[in-house]
């Protein structure tokens, strides 16, 4: 089972990922902001990470700093929304892997988390 | 017998923005000698919910420099976030080229003011040649397309996903009014991103385009009025989902 880091703070995106990559077979845990995704970053690995890039306490853009850092092979998988071009073109210059744009259709999803996770 | 839909075309419902009072009356005197029903908003954004609400308009006259937004932002709101066919005409003082220009690149066409009674009867005259049947919207605040499919159409997540859209704006939206008050717009703007796919999740078009304005292109003046609406957006979201599922712990 493929374990995936989820670091958003919209509760209905929280429960809606959840439900699908649960479905899919994942293990999924959850960090509500920047400061608990970094508690979870150094206690575990991770497949592949998804993560929105305004949260509260820790920007997304200093965890992909982080985990570019530390865990230099892990993907990541930003959760954007159509205002953020400017944001998530310094995300893939820090060489995030991909973009899902929120809300997010499920088999979009699927197939993206997939594609990740057959390569890891 | 009168036939009723006779009665209805011969009374076109007009929305206007305008800030002179002057220029009300005037344009209340002309509409109601030409049996118009005239409704003045204060903003833009007033008349797109009074559109809403009561679903029903012929035009929407507003002064080019209306606030928080202006005539042509107005328009463009309505057409590209609201995708609505209203027609907008347009008034200003004296017409350059370069305005006539952007006016007709925004809305159907202007009036001159001061409003001179055949000019102003022959422009609404028109619009109504053009656009003769009244403009209308569906109804629903709501919509559970998208949460039924994210959930595999799991009906009890989907309706957990509706308290916590319930609980979670409502928390948010207080959080709003308290950063209002501290005047800190750049957390303003945070917390309407971290909400605006909340209303997306349910379809919910005016919440969206609020939370995208409050996320990006909004001034900090236009905000109170901006945090207003979107208070009253949800308000009309919470109050249709109480009558839909009062099973659900919904707006407590």
């Amino acid at each position: 089972m493929k374990k995936i880091l989820v670091i958003e703070d919209n509760p209905m995106v929280i429960k809606s990922l959840e439900f699908k990559l649960t479905k899919d077979g994942h293990e999924v845990l959850i960090a509500k902001d920047g400061r608990e995704a970094m508690k979870f970053l150094k206690e575990a690995n991770f497949d592949l990470i998804l993560t929105d890039l305004m949260l509260p306490f820790v920007t997304g853009i200093e965890l992909i700093s982080y985990i570019k850092k530390n865990s230099p092979n892990t993907p990541i998988i930003v959760l954007s929304t159509s205002t953020q071009e400017n944001i998530i073109m310094d995300a893939f210059n820090m060489g995030v892997d991909d973009f899902i744009t929120k809300p997010f259709s499920p088999n979009e999803l699927s197939l993206r988390v997939k594609r990740f996770l057959n390569k890891a | 017998m009168k036939n009723p839909n006779a009665s209805l075309k011969a009374r076109p419902t007009i929305l206007l923005v305008e800030s002179s009072i002057i220029e009300q009356e005037n344009f209340a005197h002309i509409a109601m000698q030409e049996g118009w029903q005239l409704v003045i908003c204060n903003s833009g954004i007033d008349a797109v919910h009074w559109f809403i609400k009561n679903n029903k308009a012929d035009v929407l006259v507003i002064e080019e420099d209306s606030a928080p937004l202006n005539a042509y932002q107005t328009a463009d709101y309505i057409k590209t976030e609201l995708g609505l066919m209203l027609p907008v005409l347009i008034t200003v003082g004296n017409i350059s080229n370069q305005q006539e220009l952007r006016a007709i690149a925004y809305a159907k066409g202007f009036i001159k003011k001061p409003f001179v009674k055949t000019d102003t009867i022959h422009q609404i005259n028109e619009i109504r040649e053009r656009f003769p049947q009244k403009i209308t919207i569906a109804n629903h605040s709501y919509s559970l397309n998208y949460l039924r499919d994210i959930f595999d159409g799991h009906e009890e997540s989907v309706f957990e996903s509706l308290e916590l859209f319930s609980t979670s704006v409502n928390t948010e939206l207080d959080q709003l009014n308290m950063e209002l008050q501290n005047r800190d717009y750049n957390r303003i703007r945070e917390i309407a991103h971290s909400i605006k796919p909340s209303f997306e999740m349910l379809e919910n078009e005016t919440g969206r385009s609020i939370c995208h304005l409050l996320n990006s292109e909004a001034e900090e003046t236009e905000m109170p009025n901006l945090i207003r609406d979107l208070q009253l957006e949800f308000a009309s979201i919470t109050k249709q989902l109480t009558r839909d599922f009062p099973e659900l712990k919904i707006g407590g």
